[in-house]
């Protein structure tokens, strides 16, 4: 890691050529609550100053919510195409420390046991620049441990009000900064400043959730029926909760034919393990029927299934899910009503 | 397997062969030689058959693995591709990629020991990879017990395989129905009433089971009254496996995917595992 520094005006200069020469994706302010990350021609689109968090997650740009992965041509000969994916470099920028580590994660999961190259394709020309910002109210990414990024970008800023603090973290980062940035290296002030940034946004967090005991308690609670209706009994089985998780990786598969009943198209788009036929198999079984069992499921894949697999909990705490929830689901409420439940040995 | 894991590789229907009014027998081989010579698969895996202009579904593989020459798959038209699947004439080319599944049949763990095989319906199919494996290596190991229940006679699934196994006398099959015939001499009930009968040691046997989900509650329930292990006891489990590699997530089991950690299960590994079984 190297560690530099970025005058105000040397990073509207810096932002602006990246601009120029990048498919630059950025926040944007889609309407008085909402943001989103869209392709951006001009700095004066770029809002990095959003307090909620923006309603889609940066998934979509390596992990698009449909896609085709295979083609066919019937006939006297059946051709199978896989899609090849042909990206260009993209700038991905202004995402915080909690999203790059939902990239991180799903860096890991695609590349787990068998290596997904639709993902990687895209994953392999993203230049990721970070941006760090006060935690939104839904926020609870300290308690995830997910609250500051190791890796996993390019570079990341901070905003210290006169200049930016700036960690580089890849050789593609360094070589922006040199082309583009009127840059010098960090000194003991500004990693002074930097730090004394990263105690108060540390502080700044009003959302807070045991994760650590939530490990045992789940399967403690987890047969307890009172108490998964209390929580699931709003529930829509909408999947809001899953589309606007930055961690969120399931999808369903599906062939479409074009008119001419000769090409066919095999895609996929994003599911939900909340929608009711998620777990649905041929012959007519559900094996998760109630939308408790969908809710207890999510929980168990978010807050727990991944600590097993990667040392590391799905759940980045970014609080997307809880602004999404049109029932009022609050995971971590809920995370806190297990601990809770648990500790004062109520039967709910 | 073609680098991108979700691409399939063509394959052709060689042999279809109707054995209930609801279930049909497919031989398939790779339309590619070579391929067809690298398809090495274990007792429990599955592949992910392709009908064109329908989708794809999971079906374990039925036929035996030192078999390099086809492979096989016994099939209930009960979904849409399996349907479609049925109206499929031979020589029709399908899609496979696989195969898939890291959890398989106590093949090498067996050895030695005894084989107990339960299936209920359908679920004789996945067994029979490994039923197959055995009777090459008999010699490999002990007694051999399959206990099979079937609705009614009619859909007795595998009928010249039950009469091969009743000709040797190093296998004991005892075949029962819900609902008999006039004609039928044998068993009556479900399976699990067979299982008090078994005279293997529990600490000596390996037992296999596959059967619709409401069976395994049953069956484990009987086993266990007779002692039998719980890291003996393997399960194939179904689930919505629709891409195979562990990323679409649909085959969620608890903690475990059945594509990559599964299919095959030992009891052990799921007995706390919610919603499992």
């Amino acid at each position: 890691m190297l560690y530099k520094v970025l005058k105000k005006d040397d990073y509207e200069k810096f932002v602006k050529s990246l601009i120029n020469d990048f498919e630059f994706i950025g926040p944007v302010k889609k309407d008085s609550v909402t943001h989103d990350f869209v392709r951006i021609n001009s700095f004066d689109q770029l809002d990095t100053n959003y307090k909620k968090t923006t309603i889609a997650p940066a998934k979509k740009v390596l992990y698009p919510s449909k896609e085709t992965l295979i083609k066919y041509e019937l006939g006297q000969e059946i051709k199978i195409n896989a899609e090849k994916l042909d990206e260009n470099e993209k700038i991905l920028f202004g995402i915080d420390a909690c999203d790059v580590n939902g990239l991180n994660f799903l860096d890991k999961f695609f590349s787990t046991d068998l290596v997904d190259d639709y993902y990687f394709e895209r994953r392999k020309k993203l230049i990721v620049i970070g941006l760090d910002r006060m935690p939104s109210e839904t926020n609870f990414s300290l308690s995830m441990g997910k609250e500051f990024a190791k890796d996993g970008f390019d570079l990341f800023l901070t905003d210290l009000k006169d200049r930016f603090f700036v960690r580089v973290g890849s050789l593609r980062g360094h070589q922006l900064l040199q082309k583009y940035a009127n840059f010098s290296d960090a000194t003991s002030k500004d990693f002074k400043d930097y730090n004394k940034y990263m105690d108060d946004y540390r502080n700044s967090f009003k959302l807070k959730v045991d994760i650590n005991n939530f490990y045992d308690n789940f399967e403690q609670i987890y047969d307890n029926d009172k108490f998964w209706e209390k929580i699931a009994k709003d529930c829509y089985s909408c999947g809001s909760c899953c589309l606007v998780c930055p961690t969120c990786f399931c999808f369903n598969v599906r062939d479409d034919m074009e008119l001419n009943l000769k090409n066919g198209n095999r895609i996929r788009e994003w599911d939900s393990c909340m929608i009711p036929d998620y777990g649905l198999v041929a012959g007519g079984h559900n094996f998760r029927p109630t939308k408790e069992n969908r809710l207890k499921q999510r929980y168990r894949c978010k807050l727990k299934t991944f600590s097993d697999k990667f040392g590391t909990n799905a759940c980045v705490g970014c609080g997307r899910c809880i602004e999404a929830c049109l029932a009022k689901i609050n995971i971590a409420e809920d995370i806190n009503a297990v601990n809770n439940a648990v500790k004062k040995e109520v039967n709910v | 397997m073609k680098n991108n894991i979700y691409e399939p590789e063509l394959a052709k229907i060689t042999r279809i062969e109707t054995v209930t009014p609801s279930e049909k027998i497919f031989d398939i081989t790779f339309v590619d030689e070579n391929v067809q010579k690298n398809f090495n698969f274990l007792p429990g895996q599955f592949v992910e058959l392709t009908v064109f202009g329908v989708g794809e579904a999971p079906f374990s593989i039925t036929s035996n693995p030192n078999n390099k020459a086809k492979f096989q798959l016994c099939i209930r038209a009960v979904g849409s591709v399996s349907k479609a699947l049925h109206s499929l004439k031979e020589g029709a080319k399908v899609g496979i990629r696989g195969p898939f599944g890291n959890g398989t049949f106590p093949y090498e763990q067996a050895k030695g020991h005894n084989v107990l095989a339960i299936a209920g319906g359908l679920g004789l199919a996945p067994l029979m990879s490994f039923i197959r494996y055995i009777m090459d290596y008999r010699d490999r190991y002990k007694n051999l017990m399959i206990i099979y229940g079937a609705v009614n006679p009619t859909n007795i699934l595998y009928k010249n395989d039950i009469a091969y196994w009743n000709s040797r006398d190093d296998i004991s099959v005892c075949v029962t129905v819900d609902n008999p015939d006039d004609k039928w001499t044998g068993e009556i009930g479900v399976c699990t009433k067979l299982i008090p009968r078994v005279n293997f040691k529990p600490d000596d046997t390996y037992t296999i089971v596959c059967g619709p989900p409401v069976m395994y509650k049953y069956v484990i329930q009987e086993l266990e009254k007779k002692n039998f292990q719980e890291d003996k006891i393997f399960l194939s489990l179904e689930r919505r496996m629709e891409c195979g590699v562990g990323k679409c997530n649909h085959c969620h089991i608890g903690d475990k995917l059945a594509c990559v950690d599964g299919p095959v299960f030992s009891l052990w590994d799921i007995r706390n595992l919610k919603e499992a079984i």
